[in-house]
């Protein structure tokens, strides 16, 4: 040691060894200096923070020892679900950006330094006059990454967030008001409040959080209350599935105890594995968020908003959590006192039969689908895992990117092979008992049992109910039925005698225009509006189009670039650029109804004029032989429309 | 004292060629994940093999420095022989097999794991520290006998100028 010393001193009197220390010294201090310092967390008083207590430990803690896990959850949309908001998050250009499509008054946005500001019409004014006052508020936090951002801003009183009026859409680049992305009423407001994200989005969007407001949310004004929302962690993140990691952390730092799992395979039980729960459990732990549910009662709430939402993973869901079924639970008191409270509770979020409708609900879908509900046997009963998979393989050669983007079905899931699992005995006969080619759209699974008859984020989703292909249900629900999703020409008669001929399905008794006019064109026509905005998705589905043409569809189309729904016009117009010729079209579908029409008739026009030799002229599709529309057709039914308003939940 | 110092001089020779011989495997070791970078081979860079990655560039690393010590010990032993004065055979044989253990416990450490754990050879790595610990311990030792000065070359100095 005296050596050492020793040493030392007799270095330090060497001036270029001084030298070179002091300048070490220096160099080091700046560069810890000069890093951007991260506010801790419970430093930050305007936002709900990240508070991982009562057991959970947030995902950081898991890399180490499950680093592909980690990798391909931090891939997924699920992590991304609530973002802090900076600069790597946020997508748009805030500096010094003015957004005139959001009601009242344009958004101003602007960056202070990495802080995003936007200056917009206060939602909340309940003042006198119609001009709302301006508010300037810092944006906080970001809701989705996939097809659309939301922002939220410090409301300024606790950590009470609230939304801003303008939604990025992520593929189209744009700004466009929050009514512009969801089936929403063209003549009602979006409902907005302060504490909207604490009170309703904290419940699926994070992990294991606390609303804490201090009264029961809605039993008093909101800013006379205290709000302090906490969560384990923003997005859905490993605990959200896993359970509370602590106990499994603490057990598993002994690597003995860790080897003695890897050698003999077996589990600490210390945390869930969801994918060795038995079906119904497994499938609970997606459905606590993929599913339409309530609290039972207000002391339920009362529960989760001051000690956090009580299930967890393996639990029995519905202990905690009612699901709405409106069939299964048509007689529930829980549900017809929802009914009561809000009359388009059932209708805004399911078809008339039950089935549900909406996008994101895919355990409503699953749990009354044939293959869970009258299943016996766990290894024949279909669960979410029988298709997707949280982790992708090692073995899945597909990006994660690709992985996340196809909503992480497993590499092994991506066509019949998901079926075949237990229906072992038609891939024999695939074609025998499609009646369609092996390798075609029509012996597809997913497209009969599948079909795309549910909505959210602007597009069609499949259903997760599974079933197969009915007319009757057609008729009786309005739902698309899965053949005349894809042959968008035929009418329904023609499916009904198809179904008979092939199956032996008694037809129904039809009308005459069910007889006569194509399907697709009676939704377009005569269907309320989540109806249009399946079939105008449909219209631009590439199997749908190569069955069906596409040189009939534009007209139609058109009809729905005047629809009153933002949303179906929206997705009319995605359609119709995806149609030969049509890709540079130019038209907004936020302009004034008038410059609307002024872009749409020239495009009929230019597609009477184009009318070449192969164009199909037939009745049921509603152009003559001449190649005129059957325009005294088309508003008969058109006055038959469905025009009750309708707010698709998704 | 010419017995032990031949005795030296042989140990000094060993662990030279020993180490020159280790550097050569090692450095192919290092070509080679190399290579599997530069071909971008799943089995070691997909984020589901960083186990292996970790575990392989451990065995690369441990494997050359080691080889480096070898060199640096046999040419300690040549020049100043009084190192060897001490538990030399013990301390040889423990460092060579610290060189066999500890990257070769990183190696097959990394040929099969288990997520964010090594697989079981891994279990060589501390007997292999192990035995480094005790070589350099040994070796450290040893260096008590040093001379303060170096007479063999000070007299071969002033033999040149005489």
């Amino acid at each position: 040691m005296r050596f050492v010393v020793q040493w030392f001193r007799r270095q330090l009197g060497s001036f270029p060894v001084l030298l070179l220390l002091t300048a070490s010294i220096v160099l080091g201090t700046a560069a810890l200096t000069t890093q951007p310092r991260t506010t801790p967390e419970s430093e930050i008083s305007n936002r709900p923070i990240q508070v991982p207590d009562d057991g959970f430990v947030s995902s950081t803690t898991c890399k180490a020892c499950h680093p592909n896990e980690y990798a391909t959850w931090h891939g997924s949309y699920h992590r991304t679900m609530t973002q802090i908001a900076t600069p790597e998050t946020v997508q748009p250009d805030f500096d010094d950006v003015t957004v005139s499509e959001v009601p009242g008054r344009a958004m101003h946005l602007e960056r202070r330094g990495t802080e995003f500001w936007a200056e917009f019409d206060d939602p909340g004014w309940e003042g006198p006059g119609t001009e709302r006052p301006r508010i300037t508020r810092q944006v906080v936090m970001i809701t989705g990454s996939h097809h659309q951002q939301l922002y939220w801003y410090a409301t300024g009183h606790d950590r009470s967030l609230n939304i801003l009026p303008g939604v990025f859409l992520l593929d189209d680049r744009r700004w466009v008001s929050r009514s512009a992305v969801l089936l929403h009423p063209p003549d009602q407001s979006v409902a907005t409040f302060d504490g909207h994200w604490n009170a309703i989005c904290v419940a699926c969007h994070t992990t294991a959080p606390k609303t804490k407001f201090d009264t029961p949310f809605r039993s008093e004004a909101i800013d006379q209350q205290a709000v302090a929302t906490t969560t384990a962690e923003f997005g859905i993140a490993c605990e959200a599935c896993h359970g509370p990691g602590e106990e499994h952390v603490q057990a598993n730092r002994n690597p003995a105890q860790r080897y003695l799992s890897h050698i003999t395979g077996k589990a600490d039980g210390l945390i869930v594995q969801p994918a060795l729960l038995n079906p119904q459990a497994s499938s609970q732990v997606c459905g606590q968020c993929h599913s339409i549910w309530e609290f039972y009662d207000l002391e339920d709430e009362r529960i989760a908003n001051n000690s956090g939402f009580p299930y967890r993973p393996g639990d029995e869901l519905t202990d905690t959590r009612f699901i709405a079924q409106p069939m299964g639970a048509a007689n529930s008191a829980t549900l017809r006192t929802f009914v009561e409270q809000d009359p388009d509770f059932v209708r805004g979020s399911f078809w008339s039969d039950g089935m549900v409708r909406v996008s994101g609900r895919e355990y409503n879908g699953l749990i009354d689908s044939p293959c869970f509900r009258d299943a016996t046997e766990p290894q024949e009963t279909l669960s979410c895992f029988s298709c997707h998979t949280m982790h992708k393989s090692p073995l899945d050669n597909r990006s994660i990117e690709t992985w996340a983007k196809t909503h992480q079905v497993a590499s092994n899931r991506e066509g019949n092979e998901a079926c075949l699992q237990c229906h072992e005995t038609v891939a024999p006969n695939l074609s025998q008992h499609t009646n369609h080619e092996v390798n075609s759209a029509g012996s597809s699974c997913y497209n009969c049992h599948m079909p795309y008859t549910s909505y959210g984020l602007l597009k069609a989703v499949r259903s997760h109910t599974v079933s197969s292909p009915s007319v009757d249900e057609s008729i009786t629900t309005g739902r698309p039925n899965a053949c005349n999703l894809c042959h968008l020409d035929k009418t329904l008669a023609w499916t009904a005698d198809t179904l008979n001929a092939w199956y032996g399905q008694q037809p129904p008794r039809l009308t005459e225009d069910e007889a006569r006019v194509a399907a697709s064109l009676l939704w377009i026509l005569k269907g309320d509006a989540g109806i249009r905005a399946l079939t105008a998705w449909s219209l631009g589905w590439k199997p749908a189009q190569e069955t069906s043409g596409t040189s009939w569809m534009v007209p139609h189309l058109s009809e729905l670039l005047n629809d009153p729904y933002e949303a179906v016009r929206y997705i009319a117009y995605r359609s119709l650029r995806s149609l030969p010729g049509y890709a540079e079209f130019d038209y907004d579908y936020l302009a004034q109804q008038a410059e609307r029409v002024d872009k749409v008739v020239p495009l009929i026009q230019a597609w009477r004029a184009s009318i070449v030799a192969d164009q199909r002229q037939e009745a049921e599709l509603l152009i003559d032989a001449n190649g005129d529309l059957q325009t005294d057709v088309m508003r008969r039914l058109f006055d038959l429309r469905d025009n009750r308003r309708l707010f698709l939940r998704e | 004292m010419s017995n032990n110092n031949d005795e030296t001089i042989g140990y000094a020779r060993k662990h030279i060629r020993f180490g020159w011989w280790a550097l050569l495997v090692f450095l192919t070791l290092g070509f080679g994940l190399e290579m599997l970078h530069g071909f971008k081979i799943r089995a070691y860079l997909d984020v589901s093999n960083e186990t292996r990655r970790l575990m392989w560039t451990l065995a690369h690393a441990h494997g050359s420095l080691l080889s480096l010590v070898h060199v640096l010990f046999g040419v300690c032993l040549r020049v100043t022989p009084e190192l060897g004065t001490r538990n030399l055979r013990l301390a040889s044989w423990s460092l060579v097999g610290a060189s066999f253990l500890l990257p070769g416990g990183f190696f097959l450490g990394g040929m099969f794991f288990y997520s964010g754990d090594p697989g079981l050879g891994v279990v060589l790595v501390p007997v292999g520290g192990t035995l480094l610990g005790i070589a350099v311990y040994m070796i450290a030792r040893s260096t008590e006998h040093l001379p303060q000065t170096l007479p063999a070359v000070k007299q071969k100095s002033k033999n040149k100028r005489n």
